[in-house]
């Protein structure tokens, strides 16, 4: 860039502040919202059942929380660059599957568990990779849009899942592993942890870096990215092995937590996913979505399914539960964009 | 005007889309601190010749130099480093990103030591270069944090040119900059256009309004169905010649 040797620095202007602006400006804030609904629910479902205000069901919803938050995180960029990634539920039990019997081989050969469990982290965190990296090949190369790349390999990945276990879970792992879901720091175990600070790196990077920066741009407008210099094809790449590696990740948490490699589990997640980055204020189109709203939409989800179980409302619930989330969320957006414009 | 080097060239350039010759044996040529008009009825190449200058499209024969160098672009992205800048018809911008983000598009400045190296920006430092830079373009500037969905339209063409401007080092192709835009805001977009020829850039002007045209060109080359029938100084031309040659009616130079 030309550069004029007598350039001062310039502040970039913002609103002016303006305290009754702010106030509404907090509320107009989506993850604001979203915190107040979060809140709501867990007074609401402890006035219930006094029984859900305790270490133990947040640990137990932390529990839930890890696999759904690791592939809403996977989704928050597959969304905000205009795509969408139905096949993360079943690399979760494909990967969980693999892995599992990468860990049973490993116990076999007499090796430590400690050794079997990191093994089991690389095997499943590869095949996630292996899967990311059909879904970019069918995308870049085979020209299908994203919604029929991963229906093609959520069916494949399912289906392989099933077809190396024969349908029954893969056990014979390190025996100790199903004990790392136990909490120590509070509510939170070691897997726990591990998502923990994987989260706030992703969001640091969805928000803060180069790469956040490009996913945004593509999923605004991919022509102007294309124009601009961005490698679409090979950023497009990255996001979508990002999202098959949370994904195995998140199948190796769940064995952790089952002590099996189950091919069914994982089923079906991939709406959670959906559902968490939406109801965080994503929108379906690209360009928009936040970290934190993603954080919070999937611990209300799992709120929600505790909290029923624990008043005692069948767990079934949860799905209507969810779906007017889902609706309100959207309703939510759609409603405020029209106002701006009016 | 017309004695200074020629700055970038295109010569016998040919593009068809199966059937449909878009550009048949195009040459054109753009000196520093020349403003070339690129005139043509709808579907006479104008895009097709602006995606081939700008590396968006390979052309399927011909050639194209930059400063007497041989050059081929695979991509924008070529043609972006070797210092041309285009600003294409309506679809520049990302909506969702602020306005910094916008004209660092794809030029990131990343922060500082490791932070940097692990890919993290320099949002501040971006927010206020590009503040000074739009300034130093001499447009109305909106704040560097806006994103440029809630701009009007004729900020959102200032952001864009502003863009095009500030980076370009040889060549920019602008593409219709004065569509969509008021009386005064199109003036504006014509000071750019001197301000840009005034720094020894070669500018090309793509554009229906042909009084813009005539204002501010010193050459006016007419594509008329993937050929170029006039090449010809502006001073040649009134409004009404120029429409007769565009349409075919003039066909004689």
């Amino acid at each position: 860039m030309t550069t004029t040797t007598d350039r001062h620095p310039v502040a970039a202007p913002t609103s002016q502040a303006n305290p009754a602006r702010t106030l509404r400006a907090v509320f107009a804030n989506q993850q604001v919202i979203l915190l107040l609904v979060l809140v709501g629910m867990i007074v609401v479902f402890s006035v219930l059942n006094p029984v859900f205000f305790s270490v133990d069901v947040f640990a137990n919803i932390l529990l839930d929380w890890g696999p759904v938050i690791l592939i809403a995180i996977a989704q928050t960029f597959v969304i905000v660059s205009g795509g969408i990634d139905l096949s993360v539920g079943a690399t979760i039990a494909l990967s969980g599957v693999v892995a599992a019997f990468a860990m049973q081989g490993a116990v076999t050969a007499k090796m430590s568990d400690t050794g079997a469990i990191l093994i089991g982290v690389a095997v499943a965190a590869v095949t996630g990779v292996a899967v990311g990296f059909a879904n970019a090949f069918l995308i870049n190369t085979a020209k299908l849009v994203p919604f029929i790349a991963t229906l093609a390999t959520l069916g494949a990945a399912g289906g392989l899942a099933i077809v190396l276990t024969g349908g029954a879970p893969v056990g014979g792992g390190p025996a100790s592993a199903i004990a790392l879901s136990v909490p120590w720091l509070g509510p939170l175990s070691t897997p726990g942890i591990v998502v923990v600070v994987i989260t706030i790196i992703a969001g640091l990077y969805l928000h803060k870096s180069r790469f956040g920066r490009y996913t945004y741009a593509i999923g605004s407008n991919p022509f102007a990215a294309l124009a601009a210099g961005i490698n679409v094809k090979r950023h497009l790449t990255k996001v979508y092995v990002l999202s098959g590696l949370l994904s195995g990740l998140a199948g190796m948490f769940l064995y952790i937590r089952l002590g099996s490699g189950a091919p069914t589990s994982g089923v079906g997640n991939e709406l959670d996913a959906i559902a968490a980055v939406v109801i965080g204020g994503a929108s379906l189109m690209g360009g928009v979505g936040r970290m934190t709203g993603t954080v919070i939409g999937a611990l209300i989800l799992t709120t929600v399914t505790s909290g029923l179980i624990i008043i005692g409302v069948e767990p079934n619930w949860k799905k209507v539960v969810v779906a007017i989330l889902i609706a309100a969320a959207v309703s939510l957006q759609a409603v405020r964009k029209s106002a701006r414009k009016a | 005007m017309s004695e200074s080097r020629i700055l970038y060239e295109i010569r016998n350039a040919s593009k068809n889309y199966g059937s449909v010759v878009a550009l048949d044996g195009a040459s054109l040529t753009v000196r520093a601190g020349e403003v070339i008009g690129l005139v043509g009825d709808n579907g006479a190449g104008k895009s097709t010749l602006v995606k081939v200058l700008s590396g968006a499209h390979q052309p399927d024969s011909g050639e194209i130099f930059l400063d007497g160098e041989l050059r081929r672009w695979k991509s924008p992205h070529d043609a972006l480093e070797a210092g041309i800048e285009t600003l294409y018809q309506d679809s520049g911008l990302a909506p969702h990103l602020s306005v910094s983000s916008n004209v660092f598009l794809g030029r990131e400045v990343m922060r500082p030591g490791i932070l940097g190296k692990l890919g993290f920006l320099a949002q501040k430092t971006m927010d206020v270069q590009a503040h000074a830079d739009l300034e130093r373009v001499g447009i109305a500037v909106p704040a560097s944090n806006r994103p440029v969905a809630q701009l009007s339209g004729g900020q959102r063409q200032a952001v864009a040119i502003g863009r095009a401007v500030a980076w370009a080092r040889k060549v920019i192709i602008l593409d219709e900059p004065t569509n969509h835009l008021g009386a005064r805001q199109a003036g504006e977009v014509l000071e750019v256009i001197k301000a840009a020829k005034a720094k020894g850039l070669g500018v090309i002007f793509i554009s229906h309004t042909l009084p813009h045209v005539l204002a501010v060109t010193d050459r006016v080359v007419v594509l008329r169905l993937g050929k170029i029938v006039r090449d010809a100084p502006t001073s040649e031309f009134t409004v009404d010649s120029l429409l007769g040659t565009i349409t075919g009616l003039i066909t004689s130079p």
